[in-house]
């Protein structure tokens, strides 16, 4: 039990919300699938031979399967409020980051970590950010724009919006998931939606980027586990650093050790520039080109994953990279903090498939407009 | 022995505890008295896993202050850094310092007329407080950890290796010290403390490093011990390993802590969770209007204002800004300025020490010590009873009027003529060398008298006494 309570959870209970208890999702956040977490694996409410996506699979699979009314916070770093959702037939909306407070939220990788919501609808979603966003003097990255209430962009018109369609996220896609999108597409343009081909060719370094920050800051974030204050503890026996290096081998799961690994080497003297102090020049071109793109439309549209939610023997198969390229569709948006949404574009094969679209920091609002319309019309 | 002359080159790292209400990162007491220790915590000071810190304005107001001091330049954009290694002391295994650029640099401090570079100026926090609970790091078989002191704000202030000798470096940290206090940077008062790594280096031998010392004094100690210990290799033709040595105060000796082959790896990242802090030049400009004129300058006006001679001024300076307010107030009342120096630095600092009291932690009051001085010049004690009442005055802090008083009424004259009868006749052989014409007779014999009454009369009187009584001239 925590001694002291996220301001989410403040907010939400101030609101008057029931906080019911917690969702499970990869051990710290570390996964795409669900398949890490430290007690059990949600399973897809559609099919429960098939992952729920993650990290955030428990709040997708409530989302979907709780029959009373039920919003579920959700957080990501790289990704994981939008695979859950996608994976699960839901809304998963993730803030720009500094959005929302992230005082409680138990760090990933501090830059990059927004909590935000998955829901059955969009305006649950919306109210649910409104509840929640605004500045926190206890996270000093939470931001003073104006939030408001985000409900008031749900059901406007989407006559003239501009909607960028950048081939990169178009490419190497499961033309399973990639039909329904521009399906959708369609759709959108039909009630007025403008699109535009946008292309942003610095996306091929967001994963090799992201995956370097996020393992970097992750791997600082966890050294305060060492068997002493809280966690896991056993009799201290031989020096300190003997003792704290076989309680975090003990107890951390397979994809934490990795990542403390590959955090550590990244960010060790003589590696440094080439891959941590690298990736940071990296993300800040990667800003550069996604503002470019936002100077001449409203948002991008993009598939949430580039597959179907897989079955779980699917993923044993995977190698730890074949899982991190799963995040192709949202670590870019992700590592530069630019906020997301995805809501159900229709299903394949009896599998939902998830529209993602991006927007310019601080621009909540034009994607639950865009995304509002859009499933008012899939009603 | 034959005395080489050789290069030493020592370079200091001074970590001062910032005089700040609150931790560096959370709203935790940084100094709580008489707390008992892990009160003063919370889940920030505490590394809990969500908890994130928010910086303290006041003690980047601090760091930019010193900067200013020592003539730094104030760097407009600064980083904070996560340094990670594993140590008991550290809650969450990395400490939040400054790596990349730190809020001051480049400045310098001018010691016995040679100028000492000042690499960087930076704001970190302090580890909890390791207690050895079996003595020390050698004899323990555990340790306690007191948490309140993890997130004390830590300024630390790195020189180039520009010190010349020991006594060059202790004569450095007496001088920061003192710009510290009168910056109010630094307030020992509160508990807060200077913590020393002194590295040094002989011609031609690799760097060693010793950490944690504590006292200025054992600073200077365990610099010399250390050039005879390098001089001594090189003499039997070994090589001057580069080391890190800890300063064992009872044998004032220093010994090995851990090899350094490579530099420490401690992985820094930029802290992801404090943005870049700006310190705009209006910022800078509000500490340049608010800083208080430094001990140089106070003592060069104290030697102009009150004819103090140079060095007496700054003693008074360098003692403490409690001593040199002090100085200042007891002038006001009582204004004879020599005197009243003589008697601060001389007999009111011995008592102090002697207490290990600082003057402003001391009972004593500048009114107080004002009636004490006047007293002296009208007569009314001597001095070599001023110099017994003075310890009474320290220790109590009553007025010096009520003091003596207490000690019962001065001999009457009767009295007085009494004693140095006796006198007289127990010290025939005094007298007779006074008789003889050996004047330090005479002393010898007022010193007795004075004893007898125990130093309650005027010697004047005495001599005049002595004189009659042995049908002399004065
Ligand atoms: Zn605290």
């Amino acid at each position: 039990m925590p001694t002291y309570d996220a301001t989410v959870v403040t907010k939400t209970k101030s609101a008057g919300g029931m906080i019911l208890g917690k969702t499970a999702q990869d051990e710290f956040g570390f996964g795409t699938f669900s398949d890490t977490c430290a007690y059990a694996v949600p399973k897809n409410p559609i099919d429960p031979e098939r992952t729920c996506g993650g990290s955030s699979g428990g709040a997708g699979c409530l989302a979907a399967a709780a029959d009373f009314p039920h919003i579920a916070i959700a957080e990501s770093t790289g990704g994981s409020i939008t695979a859950p959702a996608a994976f699960t037939g839901t809304v998963g909306l993730t803030p720009t980051y500094g959005r929302v407070s992230r005082y409680g939220l138990i760090d990933y990788s501090n830059s990059m970590d927004k909590i935000g919501v998955i829901s059955r609808k969009v305006y649950d979603s919306a109210l649910m950010l409104s509840v929640i966003s605004g500045h926190d003097p206890l996270d000093s990255t939470s931001s003073r724009a104006e939030s408001g209430d985000f409900t008031a962009y749900v059901g406007k018109s989407v006559k003239g919006i501009r909607i960028g369609i950048p081939k990169e996220y178009f490419s190497d896609v499961d033309r399973k998931v990639s039909k329904p999108v521009e399906d959708a597409l369609g759709r959108l343009e039909g009630m007025g939606a403008k699109t535009v081909d946008i292309s942003l060719p610095r996306t091929k370094y967001a994963i090799a980027a992201y995956y370097i920050v996020a393992m970097g800051e992750a791997s600082t974030n966890l050294a305060r586990y060492c068997g002493m204050r809280y966690g896991a503890q056993e009799k201290i026996d031989g020096e300190f650093s003997e003792y704290f290096s076989s309680i975090r081998s003990k107890y951390f799961g397979e994809e934490a050790k990795r990542r403390i690994i590959l955090g550590t080497y990244v960010r060790a003297a003589g590696f440094r520039d080439a891959y941590y102090t690298k990736a940071l020049k990296v993300r800040g071109l990667l800003i550069k080109e996604f503002k470019e793109a936002f100077a001449k439309v409203d948002v991008l549209a993009t598939p949430s994953m580039p597959i179907l939610p897989p079955r779980f023997d699917e993923i044993e198969s995977m190698s730890p990279l074949d899982k991190y390229n799963i995040d192709k569709m949202t670590t870019a948006p992700n590592l530069c903090g630019f906020p997301t949404i995805s809501v159900p574009a229709g299903k394949v094969d009896g599998l939902p498939v998830g529209l993602q679209l991006i927007a310019d920091h601080f621009h909540e609002g034009e994607l639950i407009s865009v995304a509002s319309a859009f499933e008012g019309d899939s009603d | 022995m034959r005395v080489i002359a050789i290069k030493v080159m020592i370079g200091l790292e001074v970590h001062c505890q910032l005089n700040t209400q609150s931790k560096l990162f959370c709203s935790c007491e940084a100094y709580p008295q008489n707390a008992k220790p892990n009160e003063s915590v919370c889940e920030v000071c505490l590394g809990y896993p969500g908890a994130k810190p928010v910086l303290n304005k006041k003690a980047i107001d601090h760091v930019v202050g010193i900067g200013i001091a020592m003539g730094c330049k104030i760097n407009s954009e600064t980083y904070f850094s996560r340094k990670t290694y594993f140590y008991p002391d550290m809650p969450k295994n990395f400490q939040i310092t400054q790596y990349e650029v730190p809020i001051a640099s480049e400045g310098t401090i001018e010691v016995n007329s040679s100028k000492i570079r000042i690499r960087r100026v930076h704001l970190e926090e302090d580890p909890a407080r390791i207690i050895y609970a079996n003595g020390s790091l050698e004899t323990t078989s555990y340790v306690l950890i007191d948490y309140n002191r993890a997130g004390v704000p830590l300024a630390e202030i790195v020189t180039e290796p520009d010190i010349g000798s020991p006594k060059d470096a202790r004569a450095f940290l007496e001088k920061l010290s003192a710009i510290l206090e009168y910056l109010k940077a630094y307030d020992q008062s509160t508990g807060a403390s200077l913590r020393v790594d002194a590295n040094i280096s002989i011609e031609g031998g690799e760097r060693v490093e010793i950490k944690n010392v504590t006292g200025f004094e054992n600073v200077e100690k365990a610099l010399n011990y250390e050039i005879v210990r390098q001089q001594n290799l090189v003499r039997l033709g070994r090589k001057v390993e580069r080391e890190t040595r800890h300063f064992d105060e009872v044998a004032k000796t220093t010994l090995p802590l851990r090899k350094k082959e490579f530099e420490e790896d401690y992985g820094y990242i930029f802290d992801p969770d404090l943005p870049v802090l700006k310190i705009s030049a209006e910022w800078i400009t509000r500490i340049r209007e608010k800083m208080p004129d430094l001990p140089d300058k106070i003592a060069a006006r104290l030697a102009d204002e009150y004819g103090l001679g140079a060095y007496d001024a700054k003693i008074i300076v360098y003692t403490g800004s409690d001593f040199a307010t002090f100085f200042e107030k007891v002038c006001k009342i009582h204004n004879k300025p020599v005197e009243v120096s003589r008697w601060m630095i001389n007999y009111l600092l011995k008592s102090l020490n002697w207490r290990s009291e600082r003057l402003s932690q001391s009972k004593v009051t500048p009114e107080t010590f004002a009636e004490f001085l006047d007293m002296i010049d009208k007569g009314k004690v001597n001095e070599r009873y001023a110099k017994e009442l003075i310890k009474e005055y320290v220790d109590t802090g009553d007025k010096p009027s009520e003091i003596v008083e207490r000690a019962g009424s001065p001999p009457t004259h009767d009295e007085m003529e009494r004693t140095v009868k006796n006198v007289l006749k127990e010290n025939v052989k005094a007298v007779s060398e006074l008789k003889a014409g050996r004047l330090e007779a005479k002393q010898y014999l007022i010193g007795m008298v004075l004893k007898e009454t125990r130093n309650r009369g005027d010697p004047k009187a005495i001599a005049r006494m002595i004189s009659e009584e042995l049908k002399m001239p004065l």
